[in-house]
């Protein structure tokens, strides 16, 4: 930066200073030369008159008289101040008036040009005419007056000219701190655009077009650039946003796929297995029916009948889960009573250190499945908050309301019905929510538990269309979002409901 | 007396059905397939049919449709532990323990039960379909 001052205003000054120098001499030499001129004119011209007039004076005075009027002459001219020698020269004999300062040794013949002795005197000769013979007048001037003055208009040229080279250095001082001013803060703004700063506006005020001009059109192409950079900011943005998309629909996928690998295979499980426990129960009962009631046996019999029931309910929720469960017929009805009615019951299990909030938003939009499936998802959502609880004590926080269009990626647009259920337990990290709705997966002590209530959930919500989300953060609780979509129109119910599954 | 012919193929689930029915004092003939069983439909002349509904080769609705056509008499019970693995969904055409029992019933069952089944509850079937 410091350079382009440095160069721009070194170069105007250079500039004037070689106009200074070439002129400043050139114009000082042309003036003294016509004030010179000038003042010999002025010199000169009365000189010659007045000597002229001495001449006529001498030419008119009487023969006889001659020698005495013509030295009485020669003394009055000297007198007057301004001339400084006189004499008459007749050839053979000079008269010179006594009052001459100037000895007439120094007096020369062809004495006529100005201020070109050393001796300051202006010589001139002039005959005169007599009857007898001639004789010639000799006059000295003093010149040092003229010189004088011709020396001080001289000095006064000098000033006038240094006067106009200190203003034109002045002003060349000026004009590129005008020119250089704008073009550095030019310089600076383009140096932070090209530093990446691509908001530094690029406004200078100058009066000069040229830069304004330059102003304009790097300011347009500043802008050109920061049109170009925010088009391809919002690209990139757009393609972060459609990756993150992608790669969570990928993740999605994948949870689906294993879910649905798994229930699969719990499906097939459960096929077999059922074909396996129908020979132990009719056995089991059959042994019990011929066994006497109070026996040991029949106690024996007893508990593999009810282990038998236990297995049995077992299936039916994994079942449940892997979508091969015997689902009641479907049926369009209000979430509200079903959830108040989930309520009303765990109120009676939940122990006193937990406190159950029901935030009912309205009634809800009615839904199309079947209201016991609802009931066992909030009793199994609700189990699994109170049991994050348990020991803490806290709040089971349950509400349920109207939302357009959720912000969720996996599901289609439209109005749904969210019941939400929250805890303010000890929460679950990430790698146990990867897992949550797996069945069989559980973070509860053995026996306690079997791990199939968030997959049983995952699969009543998916069954009717909706979605089911989890949201945890360790230490401070736990909330599930269960999306339910809106019941179509009775006339279409059916298939409406069908096809939000597929 | 009454006589039950006992369709499934599993012989074990057979077995246990054939050793209730029997203690119950009914006469009971077990065939493992849904072919045998239409032999011993022929030859055994039963009162009622207790038959599995997902069975190799001759599926449990095919014989219940052949005993409604061919013997109209015989009373059927249809039982099923789970069928194909279908999605769970309120499509029509769902695909459940639940969805076959209903397309027995529908192809002539009078009694569906789900597998595995109380002693009492396959009791009470029967004798809810006995002549009298």
């Amino acid at each position: 930066m410091e350079r382009l001052i440095n160069s721009l205003r070194a170069r105007l000054m250079s500039v004037v200073l070689v106009i200074n120098a070439a002129l400043v001499p050139l114009l000082y030499l042309g003036v003294s030369a016509i004030v010179e001129e000038g003042y010999a004119e002025q010199f000169v011209n009365p000189v010659r008159s007045y000597s002229r007039l001495v001449a006529d004076e001498l030419e008119s005075a009487d023969e006889a008289d001659f020698e005495r009027r013509a030295g009485a002459l020669l003394d009055s001219v000297v007198l007057t101040g301004q001339v400084v020698f006189a004499q008459i020269d007749d050839g053979q004999r000079k008269l010179r008036s006594s009052l001459s300062t100037v000895p007439s040794a120094a007096a020369r013949h062809d004495d006529f040009s100005f201020g070109s002795q050393a001796d300051q005197v202006y010589y001139i000769s002039h005959p005169v005419k007599r009857a007898s013979r001639p004789v010639v007048l000799r006059l000295g001037f003093d010149e040092s007056l003229t010189l004088e003055r011709i020396a001080a208009a001289k000095r006064r040229v000098l000033a006038a000219l240094l006067a106009f080279t200190s203003a034109s250095i002045a002003v060349a001082i000026w004009l590129s701190a005008v020119i250089a001013r704008p073009m550095v803060r030019l310089q600076e703004a383009a140096k932070r655009v090209a530093g990446g700063d691509f908001h530094a506006q690029l406004q200078m005020r100058s009066s000069i077009r040229e830069v304004q001009e330059l102003n304009h059109h790097l300011e347009r192409m500043r802008q050109e650039l920061v049109g170009t950079n925010d088009r391809l900011e919002s690209e990139m943005r757009e393609r972060g946003v459609s990756e993150q998309k992608r790669l969570d629909l990928e993740r999605r996928l994948l949870h689906r796929e294993r879910i649905a690998t798994i229930g699969t295979l719990a499906g097939g499980v459960a096929h077999e297995f059922n074909n396996i426990m129908t020979p132990i129960l009719l056995y089991s009962q059959v042994a019990l029916a011929d066994t006497p009631a109070d026996s040991a046996l029949a106690k024996d019999l007893t508990r593999i009948v009810v282990a038998a029931h236990r297995a049995r309910n077992l299936v039916t929720r994994i079942l449940t889960f892997s979508r091969e469960m015997d689902l009641p017929p479907a049926t369009v009805f209000s979430l509200r009573p079903t959830v108040e009615e989930a309520l009303t019951l765990l109120r009676a299990i939940v122990p006193a250190n937990i406190e159950i909030a029901f935030h009912p938003g309205g009634e809800g939009l009615p839904v199309l499945g079947d209201p016991s499936l609802i009931h066992q998802v909030v009793i199994n959502l609700c189990t699994n908050g109170y049991q994050a609880m348990r020991r803490s004590g806290g709040r089971l926080a349950v509400s349920l309301c109207v939302v357009e269009n959720p912000a969720e990626s996996q599901i289609d647009p439209g109005r749904y019905t969210m019941l939400e259920v929250s805890d303010t337990g000890h929460g679950v990290d990430a790698a146990v929510i990867a897992h949550i709705f797996e069945p069989f997966f559980t973070t509860r002590d053995v026996g306690d538990g079997t791990g199939l209530g968030l997959s049983v959930v995952h699969g009543i919500v998916t069954s009717m269309g909706g979605l089911i989300t989890v949201e945890s953060v360790v230490g401070r609780g736990t909330a599930f979002r269960v999306y339910l979509p809106a019941a179509a129109p009775p006339a279409g119910a059916l298939e409406e409901g069908a096809g939000a599954t597929n | 007396m009454a006589c039950i012919l006992v369709v499934d193929d599993e012989p074990e689930v057979g077995e246990a059905i054939r050793r209730v029915l029997e203690r119950a004092g009914f006469s009971v003939a077990v065939a493992n397939s849904a072919d045998l069983g239409l032999l011993a439909l022929e030859k055994d002349q039963p009162d009622i049919i207790v038959t599995d509904v997902i069975m190799p080769k001759v599926h449990g609705l095919e014989l219940i449709k052949a005993v409604r056509e061919r013997y109209p008499r015989v009373r059927v019970i249809a039982i099923s532990g789970g069928g194909s693995f279908g999605l769970l969904s309120y499509k029509p055409d769902a695909i459940s323990t639940h969805a076959y029992l209903a397309a027995a019933r529908e192809a002539g069952a009078e009694e569906i039960l789900t597998k595995p089944f109380d002693m009492g509850d396959l009791l009470a079937a029967v004798r809810r379909q006995l002549p009298n």
